[in-house]
């Protein structure tokens, strides 16, 4: 009989919940704000850590620009023909792009150029250029990042958009599509338009290009290929993948060091409350603990009993803080936390964070929540449940 | 049947300081008998009711309770012992003053999980066994003092135990409901309990239902 689930028992905890309504809901609504935050702050780790790995995977093995006095300057393009004389070397890209600054929206665009005869060093544009209307039109046109088409549309630009040339006249150019990118971080802030296009825009010269993309046959063959090139080219700064991937990752650990701090936080309240709770009951509930042994429960009666309103409270805040992180983070997009780690957003277009299912997260969360509040539940009231009742009472 | 066996119990209230509230007492109770532990505050009828109840254990000596050797029960057989033996009416009632009157009855079936129909019958013949029936919904704080004994001697009668201990049961009530009470005892006697009530009630003294009175003075039976 005692091995079925006892309903009465669990009717007891929800009552003793109910019998301390103001503590339990303010103890609840705290636990539930601490998960809330940690688990927020794990969702938009976890979104923007997809989202670097993406970009970084998208990298091209190598880049090569062109310094002067320490500055880059812009690289000419017929570089690419003594780089792609290197044995190993598979293709060698003169890149054309740089950056907008819109000022109504005082946000920075990336504008890349495209050729319809080159090959694309990356998938997205390769699909830009065979899907959309970009190379078939006779006026200019371009192809745009869905948060470059709404910052656009906001600032009254929807089927095109005056540029400003460095000598101040306006280059009008047609919206033809929205570019879909590899990651969000990527292509949010992306506008792709036919190399001539990015030239005028810039006042760059045919001959000359923002840098050179170089792509090689055996990845462990990069580093000798960067330092040939160094060779040929001493004027110019070799980045290789893996270096661009350190830049990102120190950037990607600065801000996970505020994370931190934001989760040390929580963590630190948390276990105020844990500790609160830990270190006694009151004389209410010790008498209770008192009545209930007097009359016939034993100590693993009351145990499984304080159990309960300790699961009740704490799994309870525990779904209730993952729900409402989840919808903060991927269906609001987390407004306030999510600067904290795009920091820069003032100069970049946001992004979205892409939705990123981590079991592991769920877990981590659920056990630095829910065993420790019902432990902290439990010892206290082992305390007073292993006395004698008659000493209790009294 | 009980038998105390030269029972001492002592309290250490500190290093310095040790209370003895019971000294090398014995006493036998035989199964249906009414007893009345009488005697001054302080005299240690409590501590007998406590160590029959094995609320707590002898400093030394044997408790026997129907051949078993109840003194020194682990807690768990103790917690056991009181649930299927022993219905305990405290002075001040004991009951949890924010539930029911219904959910402080069936508290001592709790742990057993019982059949929902178990659970009803059971309590439904301690409310009218004791005329609670009606108030069976009533948070305890809003009863009066006599509702609230009845509450709590329904309670101890819940599991039908052999043995019901009262610890001053008349304390906090007026003439009137301590005749009541006196009648509850006197049908509960009729089922052939064995009661074990500590007063200093004269009411209870000579009183036709009770088979022994037991008087003790300083932790010593007289």
């Amino acid at each position: 009989m005692r091995n079925k689930i006892n309903f009465y028992l669990i009717e007891y905890a929800i009552n003793a919940i109910l019998r301390q309504r103001y503590k339990n809901i303010f103890i609840a609504t705290t636990l539930t704000f601490l998960i809330f935050l940690l688990t927020s702050i794990f969702f938009i780790t976890n979104s923007i850590k997809y989202e670097l790995n993406a970009t970084v995977d998208a990298l091209p093995e190598i880049v090569v620009q062109k310094i002067k006095a320490g500055r880059h300057y812009d690289i000419e393009t017929h570089a690419t023909e003594e780089i792609l004389a290197i044995t190993g070397v598979v293709d060698a890209v003169a890149r054309v792009w740089g950056y907008y600054y819109f000022e109504n929206a005082g946000v920075n665009f990336s504008i890349v150029g495209v050729d319809e005869f080159e090959a694309q060093y990356k998938e997205s544009l390769k699909r830009v250029v065979e899907t959309s209307n970009l190379m078939n039109t006779k006026e200019s046109s371009m192809v745009v990042g869905s948060g470059v088409k709404e910052t656009m549309q906001n600032n009254y630009y929807k089927d095109y958009f005056n540029f400003i040339k460095p000598d101040g006249t306006l280059k009008r150019v047609d919206v033809v599509g929205v570019f879909d990118g590899d990651t969000q971080l990527e292509s949010n802030d992306m506008i792709v338009m036919s190399k001539a296009d990015v030239r005028e825009i810039f006042d760059m010269r045919e001959s000359k290009a923002t840098d050179i993309v170089v792509k090689v046959s055996n990845p462990d063959e990069v580093a000798t290929i960067a330092s040939k090139i160094k060779l040929i080219f001493p004027d110019s700064r070799i980045i290789t993948k893996n270096d661009l991937k350190i830049s990102y990752q120190n950037i990607f650990d600065y801000k996970s060091g505020i994370f931190l701090a934001l989760f040390v936080v929580s963590l630190f309240t948390f276990f105020i409350i844990i500790y609160d709770k830990a270190s006694g009951l009151s004389s209410e509930e010790k008498r209770e603990i008192g009545i209930l042994k007097a009359i016939g429960w034993r100590v693993d009666d009351v145990l499984k009993e304080k159990f309960y309103e300790g699961f009740i409270i704490s799994f309870f805040s525990y779904m209730i803080g993952v729900i409402a992180a989840a919808g903060f983070v991927y269906i609001f997009q987390a407004p306030l936390l999510q600067n904290i780690f795009t920091g820069y957003s003032q100069l970049k277009a946001s992004f979205e964070l892409p939705f990123i299912f981590d079991v592991q997260t769920l877990f981590l969360v659920f056990f630095l929540s829910v065993p420790i509040y019902i432990a902290a539940t439990i010892i206290p009231s082992w305390k007073i449940a292993t006395l004698d009742a008659d000493e209790v009472i009294r | 049947m009980i038998e105390l066996k030269n029972v001492t119990k002592s309290y250490e209230i500190n290093k310095n300081n040790l209370v003895v509230a019971l000294n090398d007492v014995s006493m036998k109770i035989e199964e249906g008998e009414l007893v009345v532990i009488k005697g001054a505050s302080g005299s240690g009828k409590s501590s007998v009711l406590s160590l029959i109840a094995a609320l707590s254990k002898p400093t030394t000596g044997e408790i026997i309770v129907d051949a078993k050797q109840i003194s020194k029960l682990p807690d768990r057989f103790a917690s056991e012992y009181r649930r299927d033996n022993i219905g305990f009416v405290f002075q001040k009632y004991n009951l949890i003053t924010t539930l029911s009157v219904k959910e402080n009855i069936l508290l001592p079936l709790v742990p057993l999980n019982p059949d929902a129909q178990d659970a009803d019958a059971k309590l439904n013949r301690a409310m009218e066994m004791f005329k609670i029936s009606h108030k069976k919904d009533a948070i305890i704080k809003n009863l009066s003092g006599g509702e609230q004994q009845r509450v709590a001697i329904a309670r101890a009668n819940v599991n039908n135990p052999k043995i019901i201990i009262a610890d001053e049961p008349t304390a906090n009530l007026d003439e009137k409901l301590s005749l009541h009470f006196i009648e509850m005892l006197r049908e509960l006697k009729k089922l052939n309990k064995t009661i074990v009530i500590a007063t200093h009630d004269p009411l209870f003294f000579g009183l036709d239902i009770v088979d022994i009175e037991i008087e003790m003075h300083n932790g010593v039976v007289i």
